[in-house]
């Protein structure tokens, strides 16, 4: 407790359901829907209703803090603009593109000859152009992370994915093991850093032995295997490991930059070939799909459109006793409509059935303050937060919680206590706005 | 293909869907728990009379009886007090459903366990009264009580009815009652009335200290076996049903400080802190009383503390009140400090070491030590303070 380290606790993976396939790709959906919302920003739309449009042409802009690019993914025509589900749970506007099946490219599309030559504020361009956002699961804009003023000295690929059902990221560098190397290359020019470390847990041999015949090439690189614990994937946990420091704020603080391998596979493309994000692996698993499976599908499709294709929902899955996941089984959002979109933070949809919570009281065993990964005492947020007592929910440190899920996860009476941290956590942060 | 989908809250993952993982494990762990306990102390007060020819085969059954009725007027009574309350609970089978996840049972067994087996089947009912309906059902239920139902029932006896219980027999079984040598107390009471720390008077009228370890001492049913209660707490921490660091805090806080008596007191041999930690209910209030999760604090470092804090107020309680058990009355007045000591822990666990709450709980702290040593130099008279003191003293100077 004195020597604060960052900790978790193991957690059956159930990954087997779709680890052991190949990921497919999927080029061809019948429409497409490009949500006009990137990470938490809203995007303007740069194109009329009617226009037609090609792969990879801008389709909209994010103005201001985080300024960037989005990309068509399909060629065809502006139908419309619609309000269609978003990963986040909420509907937001989307531009519906029809495809045309001919898969024209944008002039820009074309392989970059001098990209080896590039230097560190072309490369950052080259994100802001591409769109380039994290695909683990935040969304936040990659390029923000690189126009840091401190200096960076290693940048990490997570490939941890600690979050159990999810294998798209594992698939995907099985896929792609050399523009993942190149991709964190790249990455380590445009932070100047010396070092690179790919971290992955220790049990994906697989992951180990397909990058192995390139660490020759790039000296600089390094492996680090990460214990099968939740949630090593975490930012924090994974810099403790690889650099055994530890920080407040951001990862550049101590001269780390940590990004997704399906980030860096993403920016490979970029720089070589002017493909901007367009594609993302997706895992589409669960007990309620007939077959699993991971697909690399243009953003925009719809995840329905992917479940048929795995010969949709499993025998006998009543829906309303089931739940449609959108994300990981532990920090995902239950979806209530089978509508959703592919947008570039869904790493998977998961559809599984309920199961039944009995809700016998608190019994008060401390599970979840023992596993918390941040050292709170849930309960006390808890009890803090039904009295409204807001002064002692932040003296808890309720705004530090990381949303896990961890506490919900080992309590023994069903109790949804992650949900009171995360509302106090929201309550916290509401006020300390509010102040400003 | 429009399908409606349930709603949830995240995780979808929950170590509770396993049906082999609930509370109601928790529960039943614990009952089994209980087990070698409850065949101590039938074994002790039952087979062993009988075995010795001082009673008959009802006589032997009756400890069993006693425990199990124990348990099961706790149940009659949740379920009368669901009955009347509770507009939904009138069929039986609603009953039934609530006394499931109000783990009715269990109270009352560990109240059993800790009365004598002389005590009037009424007097167990009025502690399982005082302990299921006052101390748990008037609070709101399972999860919601402050003080360890049990430990209400047993505490509110031992100041009213102990009268009672002494005149019928008081904490001997009917072999018991037959060796002169136990005069007419327990081990403890016999600590308390006289403070000699002699071997010879605490000690070898009941054998030796094997004797204290295997249980076969004057006392409460369930108490007096150190070895059932150590088998009980490796089965409990194996099954994570209680946290294994507590009990042994709270053990070694005791041990220590008895020996730090001990030491004042001229007595330099380890019998008298093992003595200490083996008599009376100190091992079963450290596996099955301070570890029930509802009463004390929820986070691990309140844990650390709330078994240290005991261990102190134990031994105040033991040498200096005049009362011959102190770990019943000390866990009973600790229960109140549990919701300031989880609040506090909690706030220095997420902040380091905050100032304000470091604060409070270094001066509670600290009145607590200030208790514990009050409790050392109460026990010893100032005479010997100042021989073992003195000589030490001169030497230093």
């Amino acid at each position: 407790m004195i020597f604060q380290k960052t900790k978790g606790i193991h957690i059956d993976g159930r990954k087997a359901m779709s680890k052991h396939l190949e990921m497919e790709e999927y080029f061809n959906p019948q429409t497409v829907y490009i949500h006009l919302l990137k990470n938490i920003g809203p995007l303007k739309p740069v194109i009329e209703v009617g226009s037609p449009v090609k792969v990879g042409q801008i389709v909209a802009v994010r103005e201001g803090f985080g300024e960037m690019n989005v990309h068509s993914s399909v060629s065809g025509t502006v139908t419309a603009i619609k309000k269609v589900w978003h990963s986040s749970g909420k509907m937001v506007d989307a531009l519906e593109i029809k495809n045309d099946f001919q898969n024209t490219p944008d002039d820009s599309i074309k392989p970059n000859k001098n990209a080896d030559s590039l230097d560190r504020q072309h490369l950052i361009d080259l994100m802001k152009q591409g769109g380039l956002t994290g695909l683990g699961g935040a969304g936040f804009p990659t390029y923000v992370k690189y126009i840091t003023k401190q200096k960076i000295d290693t940048v990490i690929i997570n490939a941890v994915e600690c979050e159990p059902y999810l294998t798209c990221d594992f698939s995907f560098i099985l896929k792609y093991p050399e523009k993942l190397f190149k991709g964190l290359k790249y990455f380590m020019k445009a932070a100047n850093a010396k070092n690179g470390v790919i971290a992955f847990k220790s049990y994906n041999t697989q992951i180990k032995e397909a990058l192995l015949p390139y660490l020759r090439e790039y000296k600089n690189v390094s492996f680090k295997e990460i214990k099968d614990v939740y949630p090593a994937g975490w930012e924090k946990y994974v810099i403790e490991r690889v650099t055994g420091k530890t920080y407040d704020g951001l990862p550049s603080e101590i001269g780390v930059i940590v990004n997704n391998p399906s980030t860096a596979i993403t920016f490979a493309d970029i720089v070589e070939r002017n493909i901007p994000l367009i594609s993302r692996p997706i895992t589409i698993t669960g007990e309620g799909i007939t077959e699993p499976r991971n697909y690399y599908v243009p953003i925009g499709t719809k995840v329905s459109d992917l479940v048929e294709m795995g010969g949709g929902y499993a025998k006998g899955l009543n829906p309303t006793e089931a739940y449609y996941i959108a994300g990981g089984p532990m920090t995902g959002r239950a979806i209530l409509i089978d509508d959703l979109i592919v947008n570039d933070t869904l790493g998977a949809v998961i559809v599984k059935p309920v199961v039944e919570k009995l809700h016998p009281e608190c019994l008060g065993c401390g599970k979840c303050a023992d596993v918390c990964p941040v050292y709170l005492t849930p309960t006390e947020i808890k009890k803090a937060l039904e009295a409204k007592d807001n002064k002692v929910m932040e003296l808890l440190g309720a705004d530090k919680c990381i949303m896990c899920g961890l506490c919900s996860y080992v309590c023994p009476s069903h109790v949804e206590i992650t949900d009171a941290v995360v509302k106090a956590k929201d309550t916290i942060r509401n006020l300390k706005k509010g102040v400003k | 293909m429009m399908a409606r989908f349930a709603n949830g809250k995240a995780p979808f993952l929950r170590i509770a869907d396993d049906p082999k993982k609930g509370t109601g494990i928790i529960m039943r762990d614990f009952i089994i728990g209980l087990l070698p306990v409850i065949i101590f102390a039938w074994f002790k007060n039952g087979i062993l009379v009988y075995m010795d020819g001082n009673t008959d085969i009802l006589g032997m059954l009756y400890p069993l009886f006693f425990i199990f009725t124990g348990g099961l007027l706790s149940m009659i009574m949740e379920a009368l007090f669901f009955h009347i309350t509770d507009k939904d609970a009138r069929s039986f089978k609603a009953i039934m459903k609530k006394l499931s996840t109000s783990y009715s049972v269990i109270p009352g067994l560990i109240l059993a366990l800790m009365l004598p087996l002389n005590t009037p089947i009424w007097v167990l009912m009025f502690g399982v009264f005082v302990g299921n309906i006052i101390g748990k059902m008037i609070f709101g239920g399972f999860g919601h009580n402050i003080w360890n139902p049990a430990l209400l029932g047993y505490v509110v006896i031992k100041f009213s009815l102990m009268g009672i219980i002494n005149a019928s027999g008081g904490y001997f079984n009917a072999s018991e009652m037959l060796i002169d040598s136990y005069a007419s107390a327990t081990p403890l009471s016999m600590l308390s009335v006289d403070r000699v720390l002699s071997y010879e008077a605490v000690v070898e009228p009941y054998g030796n200290l094997w004797a204290f370890f295997i249980g076969l001492t004057p006392g409460g049913m369930g108490e007096t076996s150190a070895l059932a209660l150590l088998i009980s707490y490796l089965w409990l921490s194996a099954r994570k049903v209680i946290k294994w660091s507590t009990p042994v805090i709270y053990v070694g806080t005791v041990f220590v400080l008895s020996w730090v008596i001990g030491l004042i007191m001229g007595v330099s041999e380890l019998w008298f802190p093992i003595y200490s930690i083996l008599s009376g209910g100190l091992m079963y209030g450290a596996v099955l009383m301070i570890t029930e999760p509802v009463t004390t604090p929820k986070n691990p470092l309140g844990k650390i503390y709330f078994a240290i804090m005991l261990g102190i107020l134990t031994i105040l309680f033991r040498y200096v009140g005049n009362l011959p058990e102190g770990v019943g009355t000390s866990i009973f007045v600790m229960n109140i400090f549990a919701l300031p000591i989880d609040k506090y822990t909690g706030i220095i666990r997420a902040n380091r070491w905050r100032k304000p709450a470091w604060i409070y709980m270094a001066i509670l702290f600290s009145l607590f030590l200030l208790f514990g040593s009050y409790a050392v130099l109460k026990s010893v008279t100032m005479y010997t303070l100042v021989t073992t003191v003195s000589p030490f003293l001169g030497g230093v100077i």
